[in-house]
C-alpha cells in the first residue's frame, strides 16, 4: 500500500487531485450525505441525544485522566485470561513484535479485519517485506489493497471507487471478467476470503474498545469478518491503541449507543464481539493463542496537553468527516495521513508531534464547528484546529498564510463591532476575507482551501448553508461562537499583542 | 514436544519484557498526566448509561414487537413460535424448503429436544463438540473428504486449489477421533447450509440477540454456515442492551467466555457505491424464531 508521504506533496495538490475527479466528489459527497442522514434519524430516534453525549464524553474523560489504572488494571486482567500482552512505544516496535510472533509460529499468511492502527503502522507493507501474505478480510479495505491504495474513509475505506473500477480489479484477481454487479462482486470477495480464512496462520484485529474490568476485547463490525478473524485461525494478535480502554460493560452500552449511530445510523452494527482471552481448553473455536499489543505511537503526547488531551477521546466514528464540508469536497486522501477530515487535521499532526510538517492541514477547515456538533463524544475539534495553527504561527513556523489569517482575527477583534456581527462562528473566517461582499483580499483561514475553487462572493450564507445546501434541518440554526472559544481566542491576541507580536 | 517447549519459553521471555515494559509504560502515562501512579481505583462519577435510560422498561408485548420490526429493517426475518415444537417445526419446514445437507446446531438441551435428527432424516446434521452425527447418507468419517466451501450463490461448490478442502484428511493422525480437533469443527460449520443456535440474549431495543460461547457452543456456529437459525425464548428477551452488558460485569473477571458476540441481523457491507449486500462473509439469511 502506498501512502502519500506528508512532505512529497502538500494539501493543496491532493486536494487538486481529488477534485479534478468527478466521480469522487460526487462518491464522497453521497456516501457521506447518506451516513450523515443515516446519523440524524438514528440520533433522532433516540431520545435525549445530547444526555447520551454527555454521558459517552465524562465517561472518555474520567478513563483518560485516569489511565494508568484503567490500562494497567485491563492488562492484569487479559492476563489472567491467558493473552499476551505487549507494548509498543512506537509503530517500529510494534511491527517488530507483530513479527516476532509470526515468524515464531513460521505464519505464511494472516487475515486482517479493519483497523486504523495497523494503518498507522503500514504494517501490510512489514508484513510482504518478511514474506508474509497479510490480506484485508474487510471488503472495502480488500478493494483498495488489492488497487495498492490507502483508505479514503474511516468507515468506507474504498468510497473513491466506483464498481467497474472495482469489478477490473476483482477480474485480475479472478482470473476471469466479472460483471460489475454488487452482488457478483461481493459473492467472489465472500469465496475468495473464505479460503483466506480457513488457510491463514494468523488473524490480526484492531480494539474499538477494551473493558478494564474483565480484560476483554470489543470489536463492532457488519460483515463479519472480524468475527472470521477472531476465531478461524490459530493465532490472534490484535493491535490496541493504548487509549481504547473503558472501565465497564456497562459503560460499553454508551459506547455502543453513540459509536454505530454516529458512523453509519444503526442502531448497532451486525456485530459487536467481546473477546476475552483465547479459546477456553474445551472449547472447539476460537485462538489457541492470543496476543494484544498496546500502542502509543505518539498518543502519549496529547497526555497531559489540556488542548488537546481530549483527542484521546475520539471513538473513531467518522462522523465528523461526513459533516465537514471540506471532507465532502476534497475527500480523505487529500489530508495525505492515515487519518483523514477534522479528525485528521487535528490527530495526524498531535501524533506525529511534527506541527511544521503537516502545516497545511490545519487550514484545510472552515473552522464551521460542524465537525464539533457531530462528535459524539463532543470533542472541539474547531478549537483544536485553531490551537494548532495559533501553536505554529507561535513557533514562528507559521506560513504567509496563517500568520495573515491571525491578522484579519486581529483586525477583526480590534474592532468590537465588527467583531460582534462575526461571532457567528460559521462565519468567523468568511467575515475576514469577505468585504462588501466580494472577495477583495486573500486573507484567512478559507483561503488554503478556498482558493482551490473559484470564488464567487460567498454571500451571506455560512459554510454549512453552502455545502448542504438547505439541508440543514438537524442544525435548526448556526450555532453562535462558543463564548469559550472567543474568550481563548482574544486571550491569544492579547498575549501575543504583550509579547509585541504581529498582531496589529 | 521440544517445538513447544521452545514456544513456551518464548513466550515466557517476552512476559518477563512485557512485565518490565509495563512499568515505563504506566509510569511515563502518569508523569505526562503531571502526578503519580494510580494504584487504587478512582471514584467513578459516571457509570454506564444517564440515570433517565436505566429505567426505561417495554412490557413482553412491546419488546417482541420493537425486536421484530428491527430485525426486519435489517434484512433478517423473524417468526413467533408459541411452544417449542411449534419452533421445530418450523426449522424442519424451513430446512426442507432450502433442501438443506448439512446442518450444524450446539449443543443445547431445548436444540437436542427438537429432535431435528428424525425430522430431517435427509440432512447431515452435527452437534458441535460430540459424537453425534445424525445422516443417512455416510458416516462422519466420510464428511472428512468432502469438506467444503460454502458460498451463497452455489451450495457445495467445490472451491479448487484450496488447502482447506482436504483439511480433514490431515486434521489428526488418529481418524478415530477427530472430533477432538477444533479444525473439525470449524469445518463442519464451514459446510454447513444452515447454523442452529440458542439465543443466550435478546435485546428488543437494538434488535440483537447475544451467544456465548462454551464447549458445547462453538462460535463457528452462528458464523460460517450460509444461513443462521436463532431460537430465542421470550424470557431472554430484554428491553435495553444495557441489562444484558451488566450481567456481563456481574461474572467478573475471570467467568465470561472467550466469545460473547451479538448480532443483529445478516451480514451486510455498502462498500461497494453504498449499494448494500447481503452475506458478505456471514450468514446472509438470519431467522430468528421468538419463542413463548
Amino acid at each position: 500500500m502506498s501512502m502519500t508521504s506528508p512532505m512529497a506533496t502538500d494539501v493543496k495538490t491532493r486536494a487538486e487531485l481529488a477534485l479534478n475527479d468527478e466521480f469522487l466528489r460526487k462518491a464522497v459527497r453521497f456516501t457521506t450525505e447518506r451516513l450523515r442522514n443515516g446519523k440524524r434519524s438514528a440520533s433522532e430516534e433516540l431520545p435525549h441525544w445530547e444526555a447520551w453525549r454527555d454521558r459517552a464524553r465524562e465517561i472518555r474523560l474520567h478513563t483518560i485522566a485516569h489511565l494508568d489504572y484503567y490500562l494497567n488494571l485491563f492488562v492484569e486482567n487479559a492476563r489472567a485470561n491467558g493473552v499476551h500482552i505487549h507494548f509498543a512505544d512506537n509503530s517500529a516496535e510494534a511491527v517488530d513484535i507483530s513479527l516476532k510472533i509470526a515468524a515464531r509460529k513460521q505464519a505464511k499468511s494472516a487475515v486482517k479485519s479493519k483497523s486504523m492502527v495497523t494503518e498507522e503502522l503500514h504494517l501490510n507493507e512489514a508484513f510482504a517485506q518478511a514474506g508474509i501474505e497479510a490480506v484485508e478480510t474487510d471488503l472495502g479495505e480488500y478493494i483498495i489493497q488489492l488497487a495498492g491504495e490507502g483508505p479514503s474513509h474511516i468507515v468506507i475505506p474504498a468510497i473513491h471507487k466506483n464498481r467497474y473500477q472495482i469489478a477490473e480489479l476483482l477480474s485480475k484477481e479472478a482470473g476471469e471478467p466479472l460483471a460489475p454487479d454488487t452482488t457478483v462482486l461481493a459473492g467472489f470477495v465472500r469465496k475468495k476470503l473464505r479460503e483466506k480464512f480457513l488457510e491463514a496462520d494468523i488473524g490480526i484485529t484492531g480494539c474499538n474498545f477494551a473493558i478494564a474490568e474483565t480484560g476483554s476485547m470489543v470489536l463492532f463490525e457488519n460483515e463479519g469478518n472480524a468475527r472470521m478473524v477472531s476465531t478461524v485461525p490459530k493465532t490472534q494478535i490484535t493491535f490496541m491503541g493504548m487509549e481504547r480502554i473503558i472501565p465497564s460493560w456497562e459503560d460499553l452500552e454508551v459506547m455502543a449507543t453513540l459509536l454505530p449511530r454516529s458512523a453509519t445510523g444503526q442502531k448497532l452494527t451486525m456485530y459487536m464481539s467481546g473477546i476475552t482471552g483465547p479459546r477456553r481448553e474445551q472449547d472447539m473455536d476460537g485462538p489457541d493463542e492470543m496476543h494484544i499489543i498496546i500502542v502509543d505511537n505518539g498518543r502519549s503526547l496529547q497526555l497531559g496537553d489540556p488542548e488537546f488531551q481530549e483527542l484521546l477521546n475520539c471513538i473513531r466514528c467518522g462522523a465528523c468527516l461526513n459533516a465537514c464540508p471540506v471532507y465532502r469536497h476534497i475527500g480523505g486522501h487529500a489530508y495525505g495521513g492515515t487519518y483523514s477530515g477534522p479528525i485528521g487535521a487535528v490527530l495526524t499532526p498531535a501524533l506525529n508531534g511534527n506541527v511544521e510538517e503537516w502545516n497545511d492541514i490545519a487550514s484545510a477547515s472552515s473552522l464551521c464547528g460542524a465537525c464539533y456538533e457531530a462528535c459524539p463524544v463532543k470533542i472541539p475539534l474547531h478549537d483544536m484546529l485553531v490551537f494548532l495553527r495559533r501553536r505554529k504561527v507561535e513557533q514562528g513556523r507559521g506560513d504567509k498564510l496563517e500568520a495573515a489569517g491571525m491578522k484579519g482575527f486581529a483586525a477583526i477583534m480590534a474592532n468590537s463591532k465588527r467583531f460582534s456581527a462575526a461571532i457567528r462562528a460559521a462565519q468567523v473566517g468568511q467575515k475576514v476575507v469577505v468585504r462588501n461582499g466580494e472577495i477583495t483580499t486573500k486573507l484567512g483561514p478559507l483561503k488554503g482551501w478556498n482558493s482551490y475553487r473559484t470564488l464567487p462572493a460567498i454571500a451571506k450564507r455560512t459554510f454549512r448553508q453552502r455545502w448542504e445546501a438547505g439541508e440543514i434541518a438537524a442544525q435548526s440554526a448556526v450555532k453562535e461562537m462558543d463564548p469559550g472559544i472567543r474568550e481563548r481566542m482574544e486571550g491569544i491576541m492579547q498575549q501575543r499583542k504583550k509579547r509585541g507580536g504581529d498582531s496589529s | 514436544m521440544n517445538d513447544s517447549h521452545r514456544q513456551d519459553e518464548w513466550l515466557s521471555t517476552m512476559e518477563a519484557q512485557s512485565r518490565a515494559r509495563q512499568e515505563q509504560f504506566m509510569n511515563r502515562i502518569a508523569a505526562r498526566l503531571n502526578r503519580s501512579r494510580l494504584t487504587e481505583p478512582p471514584a467513578q462519577p459516571f457509570r454506564g448509561a444517564p440515570e433517565f435510560w436505566n429505567s426505561f422498561e417495554w412490557d413482553e408485548e412491546e419488546r417482541i414487537k420493537q425486536f421484530t420490526q428491527n430485525f426486519i429493517q435489517v434484512g433478517g426475518h423473524v417468526t413467533h413460535s408459541a411452544t417449542m415444537e411449534e419452533a421445530a417445526a418450523f426449522i424442519t419446514a424451513k430446512a426442507q424448503e432450502l433442501e438443506a445437507k448439512y446442518i450444524v446446531r450446539q449443543d443445547e438441551e431445548e436444540l437436542t429436544a427438537f429432535d431435528l435428527e428424525s425430522r430431517l432424516p435427509d440432512a447431515n446434521i452435527s452437534v458441535w463438540n460430540t459424537t453425534d452425527q445424525s445422516t443417512s447418507t455416510g458416516a462422519p468419517v466420510d464428511a472428512l473428504d468432502t469438506t467444503e466451501l460454502d458460498i451463497a450463490e452455489s451450495p457445495h461448490e467445490k472451491v479448487q486449489g484450496n488447502e482447506s478442502q482436504h483439511a480433514g484428511a490431515h486434521l489428526d493422525p488418529h481418524p478415530e477421533t477427530p472430533y477432538s480437533q477444533p479444525q473439525y469443527w470449524k469445518a463442519r460449520s464451514a459446510e454447513a447450509d444452515i447454523g442452529i443456535v440458542m439465543a443466550d440474549h435478546a435485546v428488543a431495543y437494538t434488535g440483537s440477540v447475544a451467544v456465548m460461547s462454551s464447549p458445547h457452543k462453538g462460535r463457528s456456529v452462528s458464523l460460517l454456515p450460509t444461513v443462521l437459525i436463532i431460537v430465542i425464548p421470550v424470557s431472554r428477551l430484554k428491553t435495553r442492551l444495557g441489562e444484558v452488558l451488566l450481567q456481563f460485569d456481574e461474572l467478573g473477571a475471570g467467568q465470561l467466555p472467550a466469545g460473547i458476540h451479538f448480532i443483529s441481523g445478516p451480514s451486510r457491507s455498502s462498500d461497494i457505491e453504498n449499494d448494500l449486500t447481503i452475506g458478505v462473509h456471514g450468514p446472509g439469511i438470519v431467522y430468528a424464531i421468538i419463542v413463548g
